[in-house]
C-alpha cells in the first residue's frame, strides 16, 4: 500500500482523512499543517501521494496553491489530491492545471476519498 | 459522532472562533488588512469544512454564510464596513453559542435564522439557475470553425482516433467546473483537444457552467477502450458517451470493486492531552522530586559511594524531567490576551470612547491554570479603564490628548515571575472622590479618612464593598470588584499593586508566579519546625546582632541601610514560642491567626526584650509585600529549594498565614508561609 502524506491546517481534517486512509491500509507517512511544512515533509518523506487542503494559512510567502507548485517542481510526477470546499474552485483549476491529480470537495465522504486514492494511485 | 473527534473538533473550532473575532476587530480598525482578512477566511472556511464532517448542520450553514461574505470581501467586490464587521462577529457569537451546545451535548434550539438574514443582506443577489434536468441527449451538437475543422482533418490525415465526447458531471458534484476542468486536463494529456464546451480557457476565467455537461471533439493515438478508462477513472462523472464515426456509444462501466483494509500503521506528531491528566502527572513528578531527594540524601549521609554516581544521575534527569513537564502546562499569554480586542472594542463602542489596545509580550508562556484564572480579572482592569479611566473624545480634545486613548498590556517575565502590566492613559484615579465614596459606604470614618495618606486612600479602592452599584448593573453585569481582582491574584500567590497619575492614567501590576505546582522557597527553622518561604516573596537575608533591633513606639524595628523595617517574631506569631522568654509580652491572640498589622501601634508585636539573652547572630528574612517590607525573626536559614505546593486538607485550609504544604526530602511536612496575612 502507498505512502501517504496528509496536508490540512486543521488536526481535525487530519484525524478524519488519516482514520480513513489508514482503515485502507495505506501508511501516513507524514502530516503538515502549513504550506511550508508541506513542501519541506514532500522532500524528506517522498510520499506516494499527497492529500492537500489548498485553502492554508500563508507561511513565507506560500500558500496552498504554492505549495503545489513546489512540489510538482520538485517532483513533477507528485501525485496531489486535493481536497477543498466548493467556494474554492477557482483555485482548485489553478491547481488541477499546475498538475494536481484530482480533488474532493469538503465534507469529505470517507469512501470517496479511498476511492479517488486507489484510482490516482493506479492509474497516474 | 465519535467522541475522540468531537473534542478535538470542540478545542480547534474555539480556536479558530478566536482568531475569528480577534482578526476581525483588527480588520475594522485596518479595513485594507489582507492579512487578517485571508485569516478570517481561513479559519472559516476550515470550521465549515470541520463542522460539515461532523454533521453540525446549523454550524456549517452560518460558517458558509459567513464564507461567502468573506470571500466577497476578499475579491474586493465590497468593501470591509463597519456594519458587516458587526454582523460578522454576531454570527461568530452565535456560532460560539452552537459549538457550547455540541459540548454540552444538546440539541441546539438556537436560532441561527436571524444571522443568516444579516448576512444575507450583505450578500450581492446572485440570481440561482432554475434547477433543470438534463441528459445527454440534449447536450447541443458540436459545430467546428474553420480552424478546428483544419485540426479535425490534419489528425485524420496522421492517422489518429479522432472522438466525440458527451458526458455530464453528477448532480451532486460540488464543484462542477473544476471537474470539467480536470476532465479535459486528461483528455489533453492523451491528445489534443480539437474543441470543448465549455473551453477550458473560460473554465480558468471562473465562468459558470451553464449545463452540467462537457462535449469536446478531440484527437488521440489511444484507441477508444484507454480513453474511455480515462475517463472512467474519473470521479463525479454521471454519463459518458463516446464516439467515433462509426462506433455505437458505450454504457458507463461500474467501477472496480473496494478493497479490504488491512493493518494500522500510525505515526503521531502531536497530540491534545486533559489538562487533569497534566496535573496527575505533575503531581506524581513532585513524589518523585521528594523521593529523589531522600534518596540523595541518604546516599549523602551514609557515604554510600557505590551509589553516589547513580544518585546524581537521578537527580539530574528527575531535575530535566521535571522541566519539561512544566513546559507542558505552559501556554503564551496570546491565549487570552488575543481576546481582548474584541473586549475593548465592545466595551468602547458602547461607552462611545475610543480605544487603541496594545499588547506586548503576549508570546510569552505562562501556567495555563494561571492564564484562566486572571482572564476575567483582567477582563475587569479594562473594563474599569474604559469605563472610568479613559475619556470621551471630546474630554480628551479639551486637555490636549489625542482622542484616541490607549490601553497598553505588557507581558513580561523576570526570575520565575510574571508581570503583567495593564495601563491606561485616561484621567486617573481621583483621590477626592475615593475618599467620599469610601465614607458613603461606611469603609471607614471622618477620623481615619482625615489621617490617611494618599498611597492608603488609592488602597481603599480595592476594598470589598467598594465597587459601586452602577458597576454591578451597567457595566460589568457580573459584580466583579477591584477586590475580587485582588483576591484572584492573591490566591494565585500573585500580588496586584498600582499607581495612579491625574490626568496621565493609572496603571496596574499583577506580579504572578510562573506556575502553581513547584515554587522556589527559603527553607527556614522557627524552633524545630519547619517553614517554606515563597522565595518571590523575598528581598533578602541578613543576620542580624540582638542589639540592633529597636523598639520604636511599641513594635521591634531595624535599621537596613537607613531604612525602618519592623520585625515580627515568627516563634511567636505561630504560637511555638517556646523559649521566648517573656511571655507576658505576647501579642493577643495567636499572632498570625490574629489580624496583626505590626505597624500599628495598637496592632501586636510588642518589643521584646530577648536581644539580651544572646548575642549570637540572629537570621533576619526581609520579606516585601505591597512596597512594605517585614523582617521575619527565624531560628535558622537552611536555603533555598524547590518545593511542590500540596494544597491543604479543607479542614485547614482556612488557616491564616499558612498557604500550604510541602513535603521534605527527609519526609518531613513543611508548612508554606503565606505571605499576604502578615501584613
Amino acid at each position: 500500500m502507498a505512502k501517504i502524506m496528509i496536508v490540512d491546517d486543521a488536526l481535525f481534517m487530519r484525524q478524519m482523512l488519516s482514520k480513513a486512509l489508514l482503515s485502507e491500509g495505506h501508511e501516513i507517512c507524514a502530516e503538515a499543517s502549513n504550506a511550508k511544512e508541506a513542501v519541506e515533509k514532500y522532500k524528506t518523506s517522498k510520499p506516494d501521494l499527497v492529500t492537500m487542503d489548498i485553502v492554508m494559512p500563508m507561511m513565507e510567502e506560500l500558500d496552498g496553491i504554492g505549495a503545489v507548485k513546489e512540489i510538482i517542481k520538485f517532483d513533477p510526477q507528485a501525485k496531489i489530491l486535493l481536497v477543498s470546499a466548493m467556494s474554492q474552485q477557482p483555485i482548485v483549476v489553478e491547481a488541477i492545471r499546475l498538475g494536481a491529480k484530482d480533488f474532493l470537495s469538503k465534507p469529505v465522504n470517507a469512501e470517496r476519498l479511498k476511492e479517488t486514492v486507489r484510482n490516482i494511485l493506479a492509474n497516474s | 459522532m465519535q467522541d475522540s473527534y468531537r473534542e478535538i473538533f470542540l478545542s480547534e473550532s474555539q480556536e479558530y472562533l478566536k482568531n475569528i473575532s480577534n482578526c476581525l476587530v483588527k480588520l475594522e480598525s485596518k479595513p485594507g488588512d489582507l492579512n487578517s482578512l485571508n485569516e478570517i477566511f481561513r479559519c472559516t472556511h476550515t470550521l465549515k469544512g470541520m463542522s460539515a464532517t461532523m454533521g453540525f448542520e446549523k454550524i456549517t450553514q452560518l460558517s458558509h454564510l459567513m464564507e461567502d461574505l468573506l470571500d466577497e470581501l476578499r475579491s474586493q467586490k465590497r468593501a470591509v464596513t463597519s456594519n458587516i464587521i458587526d454582523s460578522l462577529l454576531s454570527s461568530t457569537d452565535i456560532l460560539e453559542q452552537l459549538i457550547q451546545d455540541v459540548r454540552l451535548k444538546q440539541d441546539s434550539n438556537i436560532d441561527i435564522s436571524l444571522s443568516l438574514q444579516g448576512l444575507k443582506k450583505f450578500l450581492s443577489e446572485e440570481a440561482i439557475p432554475p434547477e433543470e434536468k438534463i441528459t445527454l441527449s440534449d447536450i447541443d451538437s458540436i459545430r467546428l470553425n474553420e480552424a478546428e475543422q483544419n485540426r479535425f482533418k490534419q489528425a485524420k490525415e496522421k492517422g489518429l482516433n479522432v472522438f466525440k465526447l458527451k458526458l455530464l458531471i453528477a448532480e451532486d458534484c460540488l464543484m462542477k467546473e473544476a471537474r470539467a476542468f480536470l476532465v479535459l486536463t486528461h483528455l489533453k494529456k492523451i491528445g489534443e483537444l480539437i474543441q470543448s464546451v465549455p473551453a477550458m480557457e473560460d473554465l480558468k476565467k471562473e465562468r459558470r457552467l451553464e449545463q452540467p455537461s462537457i462535449s469536446a471533439i478531440f484527437s488521440t493515438k489511444e484507441n477508444q477502450g484507454t480513453v474511455l478508462q480515462v475517463i472512467l477513472n474519473i470521479p463525479e462523472i454521471e454519463e459518458v458517451s463516446l464516439t467515433a464515426a462509426e462506433m455505437p456509444p458505450l454504457e458507463a462501466q461500474a467501477k472496480t470493486q473496494l478493497q479490504e483494509p488491512s493493518a494500522y500503521i500510525k505515526k503521531i506528531q502531536s497530540m491534545r492531552i486533559p489538562v487533569q491528566r497534566l496535573d496527575r502527572i505533575m503531581n506524581l513528578m513532585g513524589e518523585l522530586t521528594i523521593a529523589k531527594i531522600q534518596l540523595v540524601q541518604m546516599v549523602e549521609s551514609l557515604k554510600l559511594a557505590s551509589l553516589d554516581e547513580i544518585s546524581t544521575t537521578l537527580d539530574r534527569l528527575t531535575s530535566a524531567l521535571q522541566d519539561e513537564i512544566m513546559q507542558t502546562r505552559l501556554l503564551p499569554a496570546s491565549y487570552i490576551l488575543d481576546s481582548f480586542n474584541r473586549v475593548v472594542r465592545d466595551l468602547s463602542k458602547k461607552k462611545n470612547k475610543e480605544v487603541d489596545l496594545e499588547i506586548i509580550g503576549s508570546e510569552i508562556e505562562l501556567d495555563r491554570i494561571v492564564l484562566d484564572e486572571i482572564g476575567d480579572p483582567m477582563v475587569h482592569l479594562l473594563r474599569n479603564a474604559i469605563d472610568h479611566g479613559i475619556e470621551t473624545p471630546e474630554e480628551r480634545i479639551a486637555k490636549g490628548k489625542s482622542p484616541r486613548g490607549k490601553i497598553s498590556i505588557t507581558v513580561s517575565r523576570q526570575k520565575g515571575q510574571i508581570y503583567i502590566e495593564v495601563a491606561d492613559d485616561g484621567k486617573g484615579i481621583d483621590l477626592n472622590s475615593v475618599r467620599r465614596i469610601a465614607l458613603e459606604r461606611g469603609l471607614l470614618t471622618e477620623l481615619e479618612a482625615a489621617n490617611l495618606d494618599e498611597k492608603k486612600i488609592l488602597e481603599l479602592i480595592t476594598l470589598p464593598g467598594f465597587s459601586t452599584a452602577k458597576e454591578v448593573s451597567d457595566v460589568s453585569g457580573r459584580g466583579v470588584g477591584l477586590d475580587v481582582v485582588k483576591i484572584r491574584v492573591e490566591s494565585l500567590g500573585g500580588r496586584l499593586d498600582f499607581e495612579t497619575k491625574p490626568q496621565a492614567g493609572t496603571r496596574f501590576l499583577l506580579t504572578l508566579p510562573l506556575t502553581l505546582a513547584i515554587i522556589k522557597a527559603m527553607l527556614v527553622k522557627v524552633q524545630q519546625e519547619t517553614l517554606a518561604i515563597p522565595l518571590m516573596s523575598i528581598r533578602e537575608t541578613i543576620k542580624l546582632r540582638p542589639d540592633e533591633i529597636k523598639r520604636v513606639q511599641n513594635f521591634e524595628v531595624v535599621k537596613v541601610r537607613n531604612e525602618v523595617i519592623p520585625i515580627l517574631r515568627m516563634d511567636r506569631a505561630l504560637g511555638i514560642a517556646a523559649n521566648a522568654p517573656l511571655q507576658s509580652h505576647k501579642p493577643e491572640g495567636s499572632g498570625l491567626a490574629s489580624d496583626s498589622q505590626s505597624h500599628k501601634p495598637e496592632g501586636s508585636g510588642l518589643a521584646s526584650d530577648s536581644q539580651s539573652q544572646t548575642n549570637k547572630l540572629i537570621p533576619l528574612v526581609i520579606i516585601e509585600y505591597e512596597a512594605k517590607s517585614l523582617g521575619l525573626v527565624v531560628s535558622k536559614i537552611i536555603g533555598e529549594q524547590d518545593i511542590v505546593v500540596k494544597p491543604l486538607p479543607s479542614f485547614v485550609k482556612k488557616t491564616k498565614g499558612i498557604a500550604g504544604a510541602t513535603i521534605l526530602g527527609n519526609g518531613r511536612v513543611a508548612l508554606i508561609l503565606d505571605i499576604m496575612s502578615l501584613r
